[in-house]
């Protein structure tokens, strides 16, 4: 690489990182300050932090909100990688002509948008009885297309050899797959597992829509809620945003190398 | 290389799937898509509400979206009603306004009302195509012995749909026009100067606040609404008897005039951003705005600014008949749904609240800024306090007297659609320099067409 070529990549990688990072400073700077310096775009950090905390709990259910978020997203995420990893497990290793034809069917699911769904999905789980508990939020999105790619993705690169050698072992074929495959494929686990919970932490509309009640609130209700008023204050809001975003930031932060490892299917 | 080709081709698949996934995760199932084929009538709808009063329970659940504002009526309600009522509890459920809607549109294409709570607060720009639309949300309160005469006509035809009562009106939108008082005396002119205008002397005397003080006279959201405001100052609907009146409609053509040659002007500056719209009042980048009373909470976040706002009415426009200095934008209006089981409750609590309490009016006044489309408030003392923030005006005396002007304007159930053919004309004129007859016979069009559709 020559020495221009050089200056100019790394001018366009500053110019990047700047335009990524500044929302995230925006967004600290805003939760520190008063609504008026917000809305008048003080770019400091301001002391105005205790009292947009104070007034963000005076205002909502804060507690409330980060418990089901986080009951809501652990859930399902649980839920989702088992289903999913044994549906890509089972799509790759048992492969036949059937189940390739089933798994193009899937894929073109994925081009369904969510909306086209969301009444006749509603429509079941009220039938059902479901409404307003978790269930009806994570029933729809457990079995999702991308994911059982992704696990099946996976799979194609998980040794053959490993399953005849736990086969002549005497290794039952759930077994190999609790006992063999989860551990091998921890990154992409890692992955499915971020993507997940980012999906099922951010997720709005079907949520407003299936909990009817106060006391299903999640933290993206809660930011929506702040911002519903005649004036907002911008700076409640912002801490809002960032306490939101908080729990993702931190999960991406910590399997941020499995999650790049995991995406291109590596085994470890 | 085959592994960084596949590392590309996920990251732009994960992207992808991220952006579905704020509406809830790529759901997808070929079960709920066979349900869509079938028809609505199947389903059946179910009684096993809990949001519901049962018998003997006073709890009536309700549904709104201002913490600061119209959920805090509500508490105050609540507490006037418990005197009588020791037992009666609201159930206050906190929404957006935008899900409200889509919620009350999913229960009622999935025939499923059961979900809906007893009483929910709708925007009155919403309740004629919502009622048209989706009849079964709402029960008919035409009967329910509330008194509507306390209540100013124009306002109540926005929750009329064909003679039938279907909301008790709460807020009022009545359009002020706030004004910087310092910056107008800046230019050697005072307050009084700006009421009771028409446009043409309004940007005579405008210029030459701007002129002054270097920054625009008024400040604008952008879009249609000012000019919708406009043209309902002037009484002229843009659909009279279910047909559309904007291709030939006199008023709108001067409104776009004027908003057009001020924007030249620098008279008035455009925000397309609501937020920088706001900032632009409370960082004095603009010495007024105009638009529905509701925006003087906003123009009030700026407490340094005290006492440098006046209130004065809107100008009217040139050479048009029925012109006046007055329109609306905006407002709320209680609805009960069909859902609820306890109706006599919900009368009750209406009819002793929002629907006859001047106690309670009295209080939303000073604690919540709202101000009451329940005539007989107004006559009040609280109504009669001068605000320190408006120099000692006494605004919302004045407010409540310009609402009682306000022509009758009606969009029909086609309110939306009247606003977004107009913000196109609007942008189209302002950006791009479009003939204005042709941007109007446009919006004309546009609106047919969606009416025919």
């Amino acid at each position: 690489m020559t020495k221009g070529k050089k200056i100019l990549a790394h001018a366009v990688l500053i110019l990047a990182s700047f335009l990524s990072v500044f929302p995230l400073y925006y967004m600290l700077c805003g939760a520190t300050n008063t609504s008026i310096d917000v809305v008048r775009g003080k770019l400091i950090p301001g002391t105005y932090l205790v009292e947009n905390f104070k007034s963000l709990v005076a205002n909502q259910n804060l507690g409330l909100a980060m418990a089901n978020s986080f009951r809501n997203a652990i859930l399902m995420t649980l839920i989702t990688l088992l289903v999913c990893s044994i549906a890509g497990y089972g799509f790759e290793i048992y492969h036949d002509k059937a189940k390739d034809a089933l798994m193009s069917v899937l894929l073109l699911a994925m081009m369904l948008p969510f909306v086209a769904i969301m009444i006749p999905l509603f429509k079941m789980m009220s039938h059902w009885g479901l409404v307003n508990s978790w269930a009806a939020f994570v029933l729809p999105s457990i079995s999702t297309p991308f994911m059982i790619m992704l696990f099946r993705q996976a799979s194609r690169s998980f040794p053959n050899d490993i399953i005849e050698a736990a086969r002549l072992d005497g290794l039952s074929e759930i077994g190999i797959f609790f006992r063999m495959f989860v551990p091998i494929m921890r990154s992409t686990y890692g992955a499915a597992m971020t993507v997940t919970f980012m999906n099922a932490w951010n997720s709005y509309l079907w949520p407003k829509v299936v909990f009817q009640s106060n006391a299903s609130i999640t933290m993206p209700m809660l930011v929506a809620n702040l911002k519903s008023g005649y004036s907002v204050d911008y700076g409640m809001l912002m801490l809002g945003v960032l306490i939101c975003t908080l729990p993702t930031a931190i999960i991406f932060l910590c399997l941020q190398k499995s999650f790049a490892n995991g995406i291109t299917g590596a085994v470890k | 290389m085959k592994k960084k080709n596949a590392a590309a081709l996920m990251a732009a698949a994960m992207a992808a799937s991220l952006l579905v996934g704020c509406g809830g995760g790529a759901a997808s199932s070929s079960a709920a898509t066979s349900t869509a084929e079938s028809t609505p009538a199947e389903s059946k709808v179910e009684s096993t509400a809990e949001s519901t009063a049962a018998d003997g329970d006073e709890t009536l659940t309700v549904w709104a979206w201002d913490p600061n504002f119209n959920i805090y009526a509500l508490k105050q309600a609540e507490a006037i009603y418990q005197k009588d009522h020791p037992n009666f509890k609201l159930n206050i459920e906190e929404n957006v306004y935008s899900d409200i809607e889509t919620k009350l549109i999913t229960a009622a294409t999935s025939e499923d009302y059961s979900t809906l709570p007893d009483l929910f607060l709708m925007q009155d720009y919403s309740y004629h195509k919502m009622v048209a639309n989706f009849p079964g949300i709402y029960t008919d309160l035409t009967d329910s012995g509330l008194d509507w005469d306390k209540f100013s006509g124009g306002k109540l035809a926005d929750s009329t749909v064909d003679g039938h009562h279907y909301g008790l009106p709460f807020d009022n939108g009545a359009s002020v026009m706030a004004v910087r008082s310092d910056m107008i005396e800046n230019a050697g002119l005072t307050v009084d100067d700006f009421k009771d205008l028409t446009w043409s002397e309004f940007e005579e005397k405008a210029q030459k606040v701007v002129d002054a003080n270097g920054v625009p006279m008024l400040t604008s959201s952008g879009g249609s609404e000012l000019i919708i405001e406009m043209m309902q100052s002037a009484g002229a609907s843009p659909v009279v008897d279910g047909e559309v009146k904007i291709a030939d409609n006199a008023a709108l053509k001067e409104s776009l005039t004027v908003y057009k040659d001020m924007v030249d002007k620098g008279i008035l500056a455009e925000y397309t951003d609501w937020d920088q719209y706001i900032a632009s009042m409370n960082d004095g980048k603009a010495a007024g705005v105009i638009n529905g009373c509701w925006i003087m909470s906003s123009v009030q976040a700026a407490a340094d600014q005290s006492g440098k706002w006046a209130i004065v009415n809107m100008p009217k426009l040139d050479g048009i008949d029925g012109a006046t200095n007055y329109a609306n934008c905006g407002g709320a209006s209680w609805a009960v749904s069909s859902n609820c089981k306890n109706t006599e409750l919900a009368f009750d609590f209406l009819k002793s609240t929002f629907g006859s309490s001047v106690e309670l009016y009295d209080d939303l006044l000073p604690n919540a800024g709202a101000i009451s489309s329940y005539l007989p408030a107004a006559e009040s003392d609280v109504y009669n306090q001068p605000s320190e923030f408006y120099g000692g005006q006494t605004v919302y005396k004045d407010i409540v007297e310009f609402a009682g002007k306000v022509p009758a304007f009606d969009c029909g159930a086609y309110y939306s659609d009247v606003r977004s053919a107009l913000t196109d004309a609007v942008t189209n004129i302002v950006q791009n320099n479009a003939d204005i007859d042709s941007e109007m016979q446009n919006a004309q069009d546009t609106v047919e067409f969606n009416i025919a559709g």
